[in-house]
């Protein structure tokens, strides 16, 4: 092919993005474009990276299809990385096909990593297993293999699986090592990290204590009653009933089972579950209502009896009750769970992941933000936010490598 | 216009440490294709590698009779083909836009790829003598029997054609299969083409059609 772009694309997979910008720096023709636009990348402007991309898909000609379906893929990776999860999902499909239908597994394995980790992002885990699951694994070079290992520990970590989760993250490292990237081995290790860092906090007989990852899948096979503030669920093995849309009947649950053997008083109930200040005749009309309600949604599982001064919980079949929580609770917890990624996020895509409205989002960021929660940069659309304790940018960009091989 | 597909009658490589092949020549008994950061002479009896020099190599190869031109970045070197040695370098008349590299009579012949031309040069200054354009994206360029062949790569397909060096119009065409690319070209004086696999690492060898007639 071409001397000066050949020179290029070498330092480039030497990891010298200087050195490739140096060469091509002043020239616009498609190949050059495309180099430049990844050196962008690696160099952290993901924004001239992602215009640089764009032009070289553009002027590659109609016959250059496969590299134009490359441009497509680093462009959906640098998306990916900014968090931008409403970039056109279907264009990366087709430069996917584009790619296995030209003997490119390679590119094509890595366009499929990129969205299955989109899925992933957004919470449909399924649909990432599927997308996963449709990756050809043939002679994948060890930097793809590390991205799948990647995408596969999420999923399992997501699904409570931490035995897999490890065994995938095992392999990532060994993989990670071999690619000889230490950005890949960071990221590994601090995938890792989430394995050995409370996930949770189990709350019993009035006194609590942290939870590994590994721990709270264990008590998946408990015989305990388990309130699980997580799913909004209570449940016994595989008895569930779910509170998803009764936030007040979960809150009563959760503060019997928090009390037990103990009984709760109904002014603790009210103030508990009704955020109410003062307690008045209505308060304790509604409690009844309310008790009513939940002792008939929980019937499966336990009994809610009357004392003296309030009331208590009677579970069924077990002897044992426990309450599953966050490990720090606080308002919009599940806006910092997604940001703690230390990924930069728009707001309209955490909606996206959280399955909320945009307003309500950028409403629970500003509120975040005046308590230094959280930090934005960029304005408008391209408003990004981020926990603080991030030291720069961690991209984990990998990048089809060999944009412009056959 | 004839039109075939190409008779592929031998593979070499991939070589160990290769990742892909940019130019390729023949100096009467050894094929060298430039791999990046090195010139590979390969044996074409056994298809080993005999012996390497270590110069930027990253486009078109040629060879003079004593000496290897090889093109690097945005020049054309001028290696002592005996001792490795570098000895001069003149511009490449395509800004490192170059592909391709042919020595015939006297002159250097060097394929700009994306521009789909290529251009006669002057082997001591690099002036640009004359330009004959063609349709398609020039990889390799060589001469043989007065006949002017050059390798295509354009998108996903790639040939080896004869062109007029008049005026540049299509004589005869030889189809690869498809995904087998042509990243250098050179003919062995006789009935065969070398012709580079790109990042296949590879060497091919095509055979030229026969004449009906010997002109």
């Amino acid at each position: 092919m071409e001397s000066l772009i050949t020179a290029a694309a070498r330092a480039l997979e030497a990891g010298d993005p200087l050195g490739a910008l140096n060469r091509v720096a002043l020239r616009n023709d498609a190949p050059s474009l495309a180099l430049r636009g990844i050196a962008m990348a690696q160099l952290g402007d993901l924004a001239r990276a992602k215009t640089l991309l764009r032009s070289a898909a553009r002027a590659f000609g109609p016959r250059e299809a496969v590299a134009r379906a490359r441009c497509v893929v680093a462009e959906a990776e640098i998306a990916l990385v900014s968090r931008d999860l409403n970039w056109p999902v279907k264009t990366l499909a087709a430069a996917r096909a584009t790619l296995e239908n030209h003997g490119d597994l390679a590119n094509a394995a890595h366009a499929g990593h990129i969205e299955a980790r989109r899925l992933l992002l957004v919470g449909r885990i399924d649909e990432a297993e599927r997308t996963l699951a449709e990756v050809s694994t043939a002679s994948l070079p060890p930097a793809s293999q590390v991205a799948r290992e990647l995408v596969v520990a999420g999923i399992a970590i997501r699904r409570l699986r931490t035995e897999a989760a490890r065994a995938a993250l095992d392999r990532a490292a060994k993989a990670a090592r071999l690619a000889g990237i230490p950005a890949l081995t960071a990221e590994v290790y601090s995938t890792n990290l989430i394995l050995d860092t409370p996930a949770a906090r189990l709350i019993a007989r009035g006194s609590e204590h942290p939870l590994l990852l590994g721990e709270v899948e264990r008590l998946a096979t408990s015989t305990a009653l388990v309130v699980d503030t997580f799913h909004h669920v209570v449940r016994r093995q595989g008895t569930v009933v779910s509170f998803g849309t009764r936030p007040v009947l979960f809150a009563l649950a959760r503060l019997l089972a928090q009390a037990w053997p103990a009984d709760v008083s109904r002014e603790a109930l009210i103030a508990g579950a009704f955020q109410a200040k003062h307690v008045d005749e209505s308060h304790r009309a509604r409690l009844r209502v309310e008790i009513g309600r939940l002792r008939t949604k929980l019937k499966p599982l336990a009994d809610v009896s009357a004392t003296k001064q309030g009331f208590v919980l009677a579970p069924r079949k077990t002897r044992d009750v426990i309450v599953l929580a966050r490990p720090v609770e606080e308002k919009h917890a599940n806006v910092l769970a997604f940001l703690s990624d230390g990924e930069p996020w728009s707001s309209s895509a955490l909606a996206l992941a959280l399955d909320m409205s945009p307003r309500t989002v950028q409403r629970a960021l500003e509120e975040l933000a005046r308590s230094n929660k959280v930090q934005s940069f960029g304005h408008g659309r391209a408003r990004r936010w981020l926990t603080p304790p991030v030291p720069g940018f961690p991209t984990g960009l990998l990048l089809p490598g060999p944009l412009l091989k056959t | 216009m004839k039109r075939s597909a190409a008779e592929i009658v031998r593979e070499y490589g991939p070589f160990a440490g290769v990742e892909s092949v940019h130019g390729v020549t023949y100096d009467g008994t050894h094929v060298w294709f430039a791999s990046g950061d090195k010139l590979n002479a390969v044996d074409p009896a056994n298809g080993k590698i005999a012996r390497s020099i270590n110069v930027a190599a990253h486009a078109g190869t040629a060879f003079d009779g004593r000496h290897l031109f090889q093109i690097a970045e945005d020049r054309i070197q001028k290696i002592d083909a005996a001792t490795g040695q570098v000895l001069t370098t003149i511009p490449a008349p395509g800004g490192g836009g170059d592909s391709g590299l042919a020595w015939a009579e006297g002159s250097l012949w060097v394929g700009e790829y994306r521009a789909r031309k290529i251009h006669q040069v002057d082997p001591q200054t690099g002036k640009v003598l004359r330009t004959i354009e063609s349709k398609r994206f020039v990889t390799g360029v060589t001469w043989v029997d007065g006949e002017l062949w050059h390798g295509t790569w354009e998108g996903d397909e790639s040939d080896v054609r004869r062109i007029d060096p008049e005026t540049g119009k299509v004589l005869e065409q030889l189809d690869l299969p498809a995904g087998t690319m042509v990243s250098g070209l050179e003919s062995d004086g006789g009935d065969r083409f070398f012709c580079g696999g790109g990042s296949r690492g590879n060497v091919r060898t095509v055979r030229r059609p026969r004449r009906a007639a010997p002109r």
